[in-house]
């Protein structure tokens, strides 16, 4: 269910795409959910630098967001998402996974309870059809609240500090906390797996938000990005994305081409203990085929797309997303490999990398050591109240 | 609170057959029906036919699962020879097979039409072996007794496929997905003996004989031999028979009882919660009610959103109403000699006629010249005659379940009159004789029986809507993924007509068992 462009519109303009054109030295747009988002604004190292060590500000907009509110909208989301929503209290965001009857997973995205019986789903994936889907026979409202509400992401090391200058206290804002203030709502949220918020706002203020952050934040270094900088950042949190990492299942028109939240690393999200939800007879039966792993890779050429043998023979899997992390100083990467060969010891994973040099091709095998946990998880994400820097 | 092994929902036939099979194989079991009546749409006020009035498939498989024995059913059955009426021209008698005119002369196309119908009795057989059985699919391993089985019975329809002979099983595979009109007039000149196969490959279903699909439908009537009998005694005997069954079997028997609410524990059916507020416990609940009915029973957020919205787009679009009338005396139609009064009357002048009946059905609106299936019970059965009036029993095509306006008195009137009229056209002293109607339009049948759009099939026969897919992918095997809860109603497979195989094969698949 991917977003098709139709050509003759073209890619339209974000809400504050005024900002971001004035922005854009290197012109570097595609098209995300149909709007024009950049890529690259300046170069991909001074706006990566920036999100590590100061602050960065993406425009967001173009996810998809829906509201679901009444009697009956955490029942709905109960019987959408794996885990168990009714542990997320108002004023708390979750992440959440949702699979189809196959226990393969649509897409995953952050839940925002706002009130009792009220939330918002943001998501990468167009999603109203199946939320009406799954709401129809339930008393509860599904409203795609894709084009109204807008959202600027604020990350970085100085983001708090930028807010505050701003003059949005958002110091008492715990890690997944939302607060409304005034015209906008600030979570504590983000894709980077840094201290970071996101600032949702009407369509029409965002302009108005850009500018005031874009004035409050000179002195602590704030740079707008495109998604390239970003892209670096969520690979060193670790961080899933639709359609590279996996092949959101109603997207797809392969047979087997779906993953359940198991083989995506996902298994703590699934809650067999909350009663039904979409997919649980599947998952309850489900056998990991593959394991979405984290690896470090041998040498400093990003693994990219590389596939991914075992004893350098035998074909196991592949490369969703690899880079050079400059932050961890580690040549990363997300790969798919097949069971039993990513759990073996010693693991003995190797990639083949194929490198362009000035008009010569070649291939590389280098070594893939599985890593725990995020490559790069700082301690300040999670301090409350943060710091300033 | 009551414990059984199981609980069945719904005193339809499948209903009845399936608490009967059940009981045979030792289960404890409780059937439930909401109303005061057992049968269903095969229910009857005494003798008098209320809406099914006549039986075309009832199997003797059947008869032998609820402990009958092989021979025959407890009451009498009289195989009634179908005319075609032809207004203003001959009427034709159809006896299976052979067709001629009702004065005793050949009719000139009996060659072609026995032709047609042996062929369609051959593919018939063919697809029987289909339908007696669960359909094919499902998750067992092959290594699985039941699985192996089932391999077994599908080679065996491919094997019986082959022996049609190369041009046959080509024939077969041409025509099995294509629609009636175009196989019939391929053989037949256009008339009432086209007409008359016409109108039953389209009985209860919202399509025309020009629609895809209509001869599987056609086949699947004559598959189990076409022939059409009238039980004495009346529906009320068959359903009594039923009742007696599956009383015998040990089951206990509920009328006025409905089922409100399933009970669950973790993913699993555990009972059911009656209207009045009582708690009946059992492992297994067998619904005849619709499948959206029976997943709201439990509650939709037992079940994934794909298996929701599947049994939410289940077609049945109801197109057929039933129309009982009491007559002061004996209708005389013109040319049909009085020893075939008690014929199954087809008014479908032509395959033409049908077809055109159904174009107002597409566009939300009555025929205004319906087809009609019409039995005069009473000539052949004497009990079936209502309190002293001549009962005429009438199904009327095409009368839309979502009829623009909506079926009020005014729309029941006018259909009525559509009906007495078009009867009149071969009946003309027909009108005089009316003392009294009763219009069962699909929102009636609906309200009285639950079957959704009052369907006569309880769901659209529809090559979308068969066999493994039938009412919808993913329930295709009476279970509904909640364990212990299966589907047993005719909008299961085979489904359809007075049949009890769904009822049959739901209770074997609930019991574990293969066929």
């Amino acid at each position: 269910m991917s977003v098709v462009t139709d050509p003759k519109t073209g890619l339209i303009d974000g809400p504050v795409h005024d900002r971001l054109a004035a922005l854009s030295r290197a012109r570097g747009w595609y098209g995300w959910a149909g709007y024009a988002a950049p890529s690259v604004l300046d170069t991909v190292e001074f706006e990566y630098f920036a999100l590590r060590n100061q602050c960065a500000l993406f425009d967001i907009s173009p996810m998809h967001k829906y509201r679901l509110t009444g009697p009956d909208a955490s029942a709905v989301l109960n019987r959408l998402v794996t885990r168990d929503v009714t542990r997320i209290r108002p004023g708390r965001v979750g992440y959440a996974v949702w699979c189809d009857e196959e226990g393969m997973v649509i897409d995953d995205g952050t839940l925002f309870r706002l009130g009792a019986q009220d939330w918002r789903l943001c998501c990468q994936e167009p999603m109203l059809t199946w939320l009406i889907e799954a709401a129809w026979g339930f008393d509860a409202e599904v409203r795609d609240e894709s084009d109204t509400l807008a959202g600027l992401a604020l990350q970085g090391p100085t983001a708090f500090a930028v807010l505050e200058a701003a003059g949005w206290d958002v110091a008492a804002l715990r890690p997944f906390d939302h607060a409304g203030l005034g015209e906008v709502m600030i979570s504590r949220t983000g894709f980077t797996g840094d201290l970071g918020y996101e600032i949702w706002m009407p369509w029409a203020e965002a302009t108005a938000v850009w500018d005031r952050l874009w004035a409050a934040g000179g002195p602590w270094g704030l740079r707008a990005i495109g998604y390239a900088a970003l892209n670096i950042a969520r690979i060193e949190a670790g961080f899933l994305t639709a359609g590279v990492d996996f092949q959101p299942v109603h997207a797809t028109e392969r047979l087997h081409r779906g993953k359940t939240p198991y083989e995506l690393g996902l298994g703590r999200m699934v809650d067999m203990t909350k009663g039904h939800f979409n997919g649980r007879r599947a998952l309850a039966k489900a056998r990991p085929r593959s394991l979405l792993m984290r690896v470090d890779v041998e040498g400093f050429k990003p693994a990219q797309g590389a596939l991914v043998y075992h004893r350098k023979r035998r074909e196991v899997g592949h490369v969703t997303s690899g880079v050079w992390s400059p932050t961890a100083k580690r040549n990363i990467a997300l790969a798919h490999v097949a069971l039993p060969w990513a759990t073996r010891t010693p693991p003995d994973l190797w990639a083949e990398i194929y490198t362009l040099e000035e008009g010569r091709w070649d291939t590389r095998m280098a070594r893939l050591t599985p890593v725990e946990g995020a490559f790069f998880a700082p301690q300040r994400a999670r301090a409350t109240p943060p710091g300033h820097t | 609170m009551s414990r059984f092994d199981a609980i069945v929902i719904g005193g339809g036939i499948n209903g009845l057959v399936a608490a009967a099979v059940l009981g045979r194989r030792g289960r404890s079991v409780c059937l439930l029906e909401r109303s005061d009546r057992l049968g269903g749409m095969a229910g009857a006020d005494g003798a008098y036919p209320r809406m099914a009035h006549l039986l075309y498939n009832l199997g003797p498989l059947v008869r032998k699962d609820i402990g009958l024995g092989a021979r025959d059913w407890p009451f009498r059955t009289v195989a009634l020879p179908t005319v075609a009426l032809n207004p203003g021209g001959a009427h034709v008698r159809i006896d299976g097979a052979e067709a001629r005119f009702v004065d005793g002369r050949p009719h000139p196309d009996a060659a072609a039409y026995r032709a047609l119908v042996t062929r369609l009795g051959g593919y018939g057989a063919l697809l029987r072996r289909l339908a007696e059985a669960p359909p094919p699919g499902g998750d067992a391993a092959w290594t699985d007794p039941a699985a192996l089985k089932q391999m077994l019975r599908l080679g065996g329809f491919g094997r019986a496929l082959r022996q049609m002979g190369k041009a046959e099983m080509r024939g077969f595979l041409k025509v099995l997905l294509s629609n009636a009109y175009d196989l019939i007039l391929d053989e037949l000149p256009d008339g009432p003996l086209a007409g008359a196969l016409a109108a039953d490959a389209v009985r209860g279903l919202a399509m025309g004989p020009r629609s895809p699909g209509t001869v599987f439908s056609l086949v699947y009537r004559h598959g189990h031999g076409g022939t059409v009998s009238l039980p004495v005694g009346g529906m009320a005997a068959v359903v009594a028979a039923l009742a007696e069954a599956a009383r015998a079997a040990g089951a206990t028997i509920r009328t006025g009882t409905a089922a409100a609410r399933l009970l669950c524990e973790g993913d699993r059916v555990i009972g059911v919660e009656t209207g009045a507020g009582e708690v009946l416990m059992a492992s297994r609940v067998l619904s005849s009610a619709a499948p959206l009915a029976t997943a709201r029973m439990a509650g939709l957020d037992r079940f994934d959103i794909e298996a929701s919205r599947r049994m939410r787009l289940i077609r049945a679009r109801g197109t057929v109403a039933k129309i009982n009338l009491r007559l002061s005396a004996l209708p005389r139609i013109d040319g049909l000699p009085d020893d075939l009064l008690g014929a199954r009357l087809l008014l479908a002048p032509s395959a033409e006629a049908v077809e055109t009946a159904f174009n107002p059905a597409k566009y939300r609106q009555m025929s205004d010249e319906p087809i009609l299936e019409a039995l005069l019970p009473g000539v052949t059965d004497p009990a079936q005659d209502a309190g002293g009036a001549v009962a005429l029993s009438i199904i009327a095509q095409y009368a839309p379940s979502d009829l623009a306006g909506g079926w009020t008195d005014a729309a029941r009137d006018r259909l009525l009159a559509a009906v007495v009229a078009r009867l009149s056209t071969v009946a003309p002293d027909l009108p005089a004789l009316v003392a009294g109607a009763e219009v069962l339009c699909p929102d009636r049948i609906e309200a009285e029986t639950g079957a959704p759009g009052g369907h006569w099939h309880h769901a659209e026969l529809g090559l979308d809507q068969l066999l493994t897919i039938r009412p919808a992918n993913g329930l295709g095997h009476y279970a509904m993924g909640l364990a212990g809860l299966y589907l047993c109603g005719a909008a299961t497979h085979p489904g359809g007509d007075v049949m009890g195989l769904s009822g049959r094969n739901a209770a074997l698949a609930a019991l574990g068992d293969g066929p």
